[in-house]
């Protein structure tokens, strides 16, 4: 079911957390709400649920208008970072909660417990109780709960980052697969830009309790709006400068870029960087860091005023102190207007 | 700090520990009819007979539990709501949190006082319900205090004990519902039904010691009974001032009989509340961490 959020301000002991956010989710899509802590994305997720009061706006779920439903009754179910467990109950008698209050009878809400169990690959742990399981299992009874709650939007708030690397990756490849199965309507909060990235259809980037940009995951990587968004995903090095009939002229460069005339900032990411050794270059290698899968060089021009960086995967010939000449790869260079 | 602070600043609990324990024992052992300084020196159990076959105690056992049952029970459900109520409407800290503490606070002995003045024949209550022509006479006031159905304690032990119940229990159940009791509404609980399956009974640890602390306070105290109870049957704790005051000091065994029996008694209503508890806590019920 379609989710559109109208204009939604929030404000807690006196402060403004949420200002005048608009967003629509399609229905079935799965977009992240992505952001660094306190920018508001869990605020949001909770305004949805119902949980927080809105000062503003409006929530449409399906066309209907949300504002007056109470939370019980909004099928916008959410997986909590902290899980949230029942610690009194047995995992089955967790996860039938929701059938539970719907009235379903017992052997009923447990056979669905246990398909669901199934559905986490955890089957056999019904009549266990929530302090004999990992944290990893947790999660997934967790899930397991929100799915018997029938949810028409699924929020998800940062349910991964309390894990480890590994389990990490399954719960992620677990939640995909399941929300592709189900195709229900899910957000995602992170502050991951590498989840937001490989998991989202669409990805929501807020800041002070503002969506900067709403997008789809290369559109927001290729061409943020704005340095907030583009430091976001991968840090670089500006330069200012402006363009004039499709090209970009800098103190340093100029380059070819097909935007409109005016000032803007060239931000050149150490991808858009490919360097290689010489003997007669104003670059020089200063720093060399290995980083597991390759190797980060930072590079200075004799002047001290332009420091940049670039990734290397083989490095073999390269080391601090070598001279370096440099090639912009013109398709990777961020133009944003100043 | 140097290595001494901690054992100087700990003295105190400690000098107040040891005269607690060493009044309990010298009362133990007075009560086994060891008291050298009134020519007693053989010890025996004939005073715990004695006191156990006499009807007064049987009497005063059963008036001291109907009072301690009752009141700790309404104490408990009253303060239980009360607490559902704060944390329900917003109020788990503040300015309400203080005027439950002002009535935690107020002594035993200033309640009977408030109790006399409003609940008696000749206290407020019944003089406005005269006046406003509800009763004929004064004198048809119901009567509240030194009565045998102890009305008057128990509302006494209410006073203080509601509020106590409550200020045990708010911090754990306003936690359980700000995050299980959130999450029991967001998957489909209306706020009743996430109460009564959530955090209610996540609360009971608190609610439970609260209980305990009560029920046993109120079997040993001798305070409200003394000046609010009936002159027969008396509640044990004031038989056992008859008996400790009485002229021939050679009672004093009786009294310390007494107050052994009563040890004996909250002794077995704390070992029944732990066996219990640690029953719930084998079927994974440990919950006090939220």
């Amino acid at each position: 079911m379609e989710l559109e959020i109208k204009n939604i301000s929030v404000s807690l002991s006196n402060k403004e957390i949420l200002k005048s956010i608009n967003l629509v989710v399609k229905d079935g899509e799965f977009i992240s709400l992505l952001g660094a802590s306190g920018c508001g994305k869990s605020t949001l997720l909770k305004t949805i649920a119902g949980i927080i009061k809105q000062r503003e706006g409006s929530i449409l779920l399906g066309g209907k208008v949300l504002d007056k439903v109470p939370p019980y009754k909004r099928k916008t179910v959410i997986v909590f970072q902290d899980f949230r467990l029942f610690p009194h109950m047995t995992i089955a008698e967790n996860i039938s909660f929701p059938l539970k209050m719907l009235g379903v009878n017992k052997s009923e809400y447990r056979k669905r417990a246990i398909e669901l169990l199934k559905k986490v690959k955890l089957e056999g742990y019904e009549d266990r109780h929530v302090d004999e399981i990992s944290g990893g299992q947790k999660q997934r009874i967790a899930l397991a709960r929100a799915l018997a709650a029938d949810p028409v939007v699924l929020l998800l708030d940062e349910p991964f980052s309390s894990l480890d690397v590994n389990l990490r990756k399954d719960m992620r490849e677990l939640v995909q697969d399941l929300q592709k199965e189900l195709k229900i309507t899910t957000i995602l909060v992170t502050h991951d830009q590498e989840e937001a990235l490989t998991m989202s259809d669409r990805i929501a980037f807020m800041h002070n309790g503002e969506i900067q940009q709403y997008d789809s995951p290369e559109n927001i990587f290729k061409n943020p709006i704005n340095t907030i968004v583009a430091d976001y995903f991968a840090e670089g090095t500006y330069v200012s400068g402006h363009i004039k009939d499709k090209r970009f002229i800098s103190d340093f460069f100029s380059i070819n870029a097909n935007k409109d005339n005016g000032s803007y900032k060239c931000l050149i990411r150490p991808s858009a960087l490919k360097i290689s050794k010489t003997r007669d270059s104003q670059f020089k290698v200063v720093a060399k860091v290995y980083q597991g899968d390759n190797y980060l060089i930072k590079i200075h021009n004799t002047d001290g005023n332009l420091k940049l960086e670039s990734i290397l995967v083989d490095p073999v010939d390269i080391e601090v102190g070598d001279k370096v000449s440099i090639e912009l790869d013109k398709d990777k260079l961020i133009f944003i207007p100043e | 700090m140097n290595k001494k602070t901690p054992y100087i600043l700990i003295m105190p609990i400690v000098l107040l520990g040891v005269l607690f324990i060493y009044g309990v024992i010298n009362g133990i052992v007075q009560s086994f009819g060891y008291i050298p300084a009134f020519n007693l020196r053989d010890f025996t159990l004939d005073y715990y007979i004695e006191v156990i076959k006499s009807p007064a105690f049987l009497d005063s056992l059963k008036v001291t539990l109907h009072i301690s049952l009752i009141s700790s029970i309404l104490a408990a459900v009253l303060g239980t709501i009360l607490t559902a109520a704060l944390v329900y409407t917003g109020h788990a800290e503040g300015k309400v949190l203080k005027v439950i503490k002002l009535a935690i606070l107020i002594p035993h002995t200033i309640v009977a006082l408030f109790s006399i003045s409003i609940l008696s024949q000749n206290g407020l209550l019944a003089r406005l319900f005269y006046k406003i022509g509800l009763i004929n006479v004064q004198s048809d006031f119901p009567l509240f205090l030194y009565t045998k159905n102890n009305l008057g304690i128990i509302l006494g032990y209410l006073w203080k004990e509601v509020p106590f119940v409550a200020y045990f229990s708010l911090s754990l159940m306003s936690s359980i519902n700000k995050t299980l009791g959130e999450a029991a509404e967001n998957l489909g609980a209306s706020r009743l039904k996430s109460f009564f399956h959530i955090t209610l009974p996540l609360s009971m640890p608190a609610i439970g010691k609260a209980f305990l602390i009560i029920l046993t306070f109120s079997f040993g105290a001798y305070d409200l009974p003394f000046l609010l109870g009936a002159t027969v049957p008396k509640a044990l704790p004031v038989q056992a001032h008859v008996e400790y005051i009485h002229p021939d000091l050679r009672h004093r065994p009786y009294a310390m009989a007494m107050n052994g029996l009563i040890l004996l008694i909250t002794w077995t209503m704390a070992g029944i509340y732990y066996l219990l508890s640690s029953r719930n806590r084998i079927k994974g019920d440990k919950h006090e961490g939220y």
